[in-house]
């Protein structure tokens, strides 16, 4: 009976919940040093919810569940909250937030997703938005445990945040493909040797502002960079083997984002300027400018990405995905051939003709429920490219999805 | 010459009578909002037939109104969301929201006559026509399923960006409500729409059936409004984009 109660109360408070699971497996024609498999298995459990006990109060939720069979995720059955360590947790809160909402402001604490930014083949200002890296070619959002504060008013909205405790973006695990060592290596133990984490809080704020037939924000971030650095040192002789230690520098970031929709194309672009006090740390401007257009059941993104380096170290003891797409033209194109079936065709191409990742799938829903995908990726290249490293790592794949 | 001012009269007479059947459409629909949970039946050239779900939120009317609809139906697109914003001097500004990747996108003006996430609506399909951004004319009267008509053609005004060239609208003579629009582009019809079941919801006649159909794609869906209600009070706070954000 009392069930029943809780089960009317909660209807009567607008409870909402969605999620889907899903099984992908992944064939790899080569392997590398440190990867001797050819198929990896993968599925992934989501659930995420969302409770409102009053108009103005949301509590939200979501749940990871996975479980892979080259222990690129982790076995331990805990709930992971931090979402910290090198493998993907086989149980993790995804999300845990609570949103009030009151006239023109909105707040929210708690483990959330935080976008910026306006263009979607790379976004230099996105800058509260870590990713797992596992599979480099596939990346995934993380969630931040922050402080969220949005003023709207009209055309104008300012957003503020405080992220209370760092989170990095998830790299590649030393001993999988994604990891790429130099051939120099072959023989030599590398070993994992943890990561020093940044105390203190990230802070940033956004000022967007929407225009007649324009949109534009500028945006200020205090805090550290989400992607790593490396120390590397001998650990032993006998057996000959390194030890590498990830750390996370200091960056003050600067940038803006614009969108105009003209009459042949929509115009977006991005540009944040990278500053640093960590001294071993690069001071560059990363930019995006892509053409996006929608033709009949046709959708084009074109455009490039570019940095323009005004302060170097020299220091290439690092893992920098954004860095390693910039200086690259990049394009999409997707047809959607009717309500259950579409094709989509990535490409990313470095100007210095090192390095190609391509990408095509083909999607097709069967009823409600189900979604199949099958994938084909081809990455070519020179070693010394962040693109061309991963060569040996070209694949296909096919993914099954049940949506609930 | 008498004849000619005549045949001129004649025309603006004409004009003024289209302008004024479709001034009465809009006054007899007027509300300051709306609510509706929409069911759709996307049916394909082979006949394969696809439900999708909506939730529907108006406030405001005509070329001054903001609405805000959001797929509850399948799961996969469960959250999607399209805000719209009419104005009454130019297009409407439209940007979609999608939960999975947590942003929203503003869909431009030349990407209006795309579908709209699977059916066989276009993005400026779901905009509101005001009649002060079109010119009308009546080309007759004919009947629509029984139903006495006035059949009209309407053509957006030089500050309404559209990818229809003209339409022909028949209008219902008993309740002045639509029963049937057929919307040309340069390549000829492109959609025709039927309107079904009316019925009065609260002093409003409505038609509570909208069958949309793709000329190119040889495909239809057919829209069923349920739980509709007019005039209810709506917090215009759900209008924003950060509404959109905060209802994911």
């Amino acid at each position: 009976m009392s069930l029943l109660v809780f089960a009317l109360v909660l209807q009567a408070q607008t409870f909402e919940h969605r999620g889907f699971m899903e099984f992908r497996g992944l064939g790899f024609p080569q392997t590398t040093i440190n990867d001797s498999g050819h198929v990896v298995g993968e599925s992934l459990l989501r659930y995420e919810s969302s409770w409102r006990p009053k108009p103005w109060l949301k509590l939200q939720s979501g749940f990871d569940a996975r479980f892979d069979t080259h222990r690129q995720f982790d076995r331990e059955l805990r709930l992971d909250l931090e979402d910290r360590r090198t493998q993907r947790p086989a149980l993790s809160l995804r999300r845990l937030s609570l949103q009030a909402h009151k006239g023109r402001w909105t707040a929210e604490v708690g483990r959330q997703f935080i976008r910026w930014g306006k263009a979607d083949i790379l976004t230099p200002t996105d800058r509260f938005a870590p990713k797992d890296f596992l599979n480099v070619a596939y990346s995934d959002f993380l969630a931040v445990p922050a402080t969220r504060v949005t003023y709207e008013n009209g055309a104008d909205t300012v957003d503020v945040v405080m992220q209370v405790r760092f989170v990095p973006s998830r790299g590649p695990l030393l001993n999988q493909r994604w990891a790429t060592l130099p051939s120099e290596l072959d023989g030599i133990a590398v070993r994992d040797r943890g990561a020093q984490y940044p105390g203190g809080v990230q802070t940033g704020a956004r000022w967007n502002h929407v225009g007649r037939g324009y949109e534009y924000s500028l945006m200020f971030y205090e805090g550290h960079n989400h992607l790593p650095l490396f120390n590397a040192g001998l650990e032993s002789l006998q057996p000959l083997a390194i030890g590498v230690q990830r750390y996370f520098p200091h960056l003050r970031q600067y940038g803006g984002d614009l969108v105009v929709p003209l009459r042949w194309f929509t115009v977006k672009s991005e540009v944040a300027y990278y500053q640093s006090k960590t001294s071993d740390v690069d001071e560059f401007v990363l930019y995006v400018i892509q053409l996006e257009r929608i033709v009949g059941e046709w959708t084009f993104v074109g455009g490039y990405a570019g940095e323009s380096v005004t302060q170097t170290t020299g220091n290439r003891l690092l893992f920098a995905p954004d860095r390693g797409l910039a200086k690259a033209f990049l394009g999409r194109a997707a047809y959607t051939i009717d309500t259950r079936r579409s094709i989509a065709f990535d490409i990313a191409a470095r100007q210095n003709g090192k390095g190609l990742l391509a990408r095509a799938e083909y999607s097709q829903t069967f009823g409600q429920h189900w979604r199949a995908s099958a994938q084909l990726s081809l990455i070519r290249g020179d070693e010394s490219d962040f693109l061309g490293q991963y060569r040996r790592n070209s694949s296909a794949a096919l993914i099954l999805r049940y949506s609930f | 010459m008498n004849r000619f001012v005549v045949a001129l009269f004649g025309t603006v007479v004409l004009a003024q009578d289209a302008r004024q059947i479709v001034e009465e459409v809009q006054k007899r629909s007027r509300s300051k909002s709306q609510k509706y949970e929409g069911t759709l039946e996307v049916i394909d050239q082979r006949n394969k037939v696809s439900t999708k779900r909506w939730e529907y939120a108006r406030l405001g009317a005509f070329g001054e109104s903001r609405s805000v609809l959001r797929f509850t139906s399948p799961p996969e697109v469960k959250g999607v969301a399209l805000l719209v914003h009419n104005h009454p001097d130019r297009s409407s500004d439209q940007w979609m929201w999608r939960p999975a990747i947590e942003r929203d996108q503003r869909i431009a003006l030349q990407d209006r006559s795309t579908r709209f996430f699977g059916t066989d609506f276009s993005y400026e399909d779901l905009e509101e026509r005001d009649v002060n951004q079109f010119d009308f004319k009546v080309l007759g009267e004919e009947s629509i399923d029984g139903v006495a008509c006035w059949k009209l053609e309407s053509r957006p005004r030089e500050k309404k960006v559209s990818q229809y060239l003209y339409s022909h609208v028949w209008v219902r003579k008993d309740h002045y409500v639509y029963a049937q629009i057929e919307a040309f582009n340069k390549t000829g019809l492109a959609r025709k729409i039927k309107y079904s079941d009316v019925q009065n919801v609260q002093g409003l006649w409505t038609s509570k059936v909208v069958e949309v159909f793709d000329v190119a794609k040889k495909s239809r869906t057919v829209l069923k409004f349920e739980k509709l209600q007019y005039n209810l009070t709506i917090d215009a706070d759900l209008f924003t984009l950060q509404a959109l954000r905060r209802a994911s």
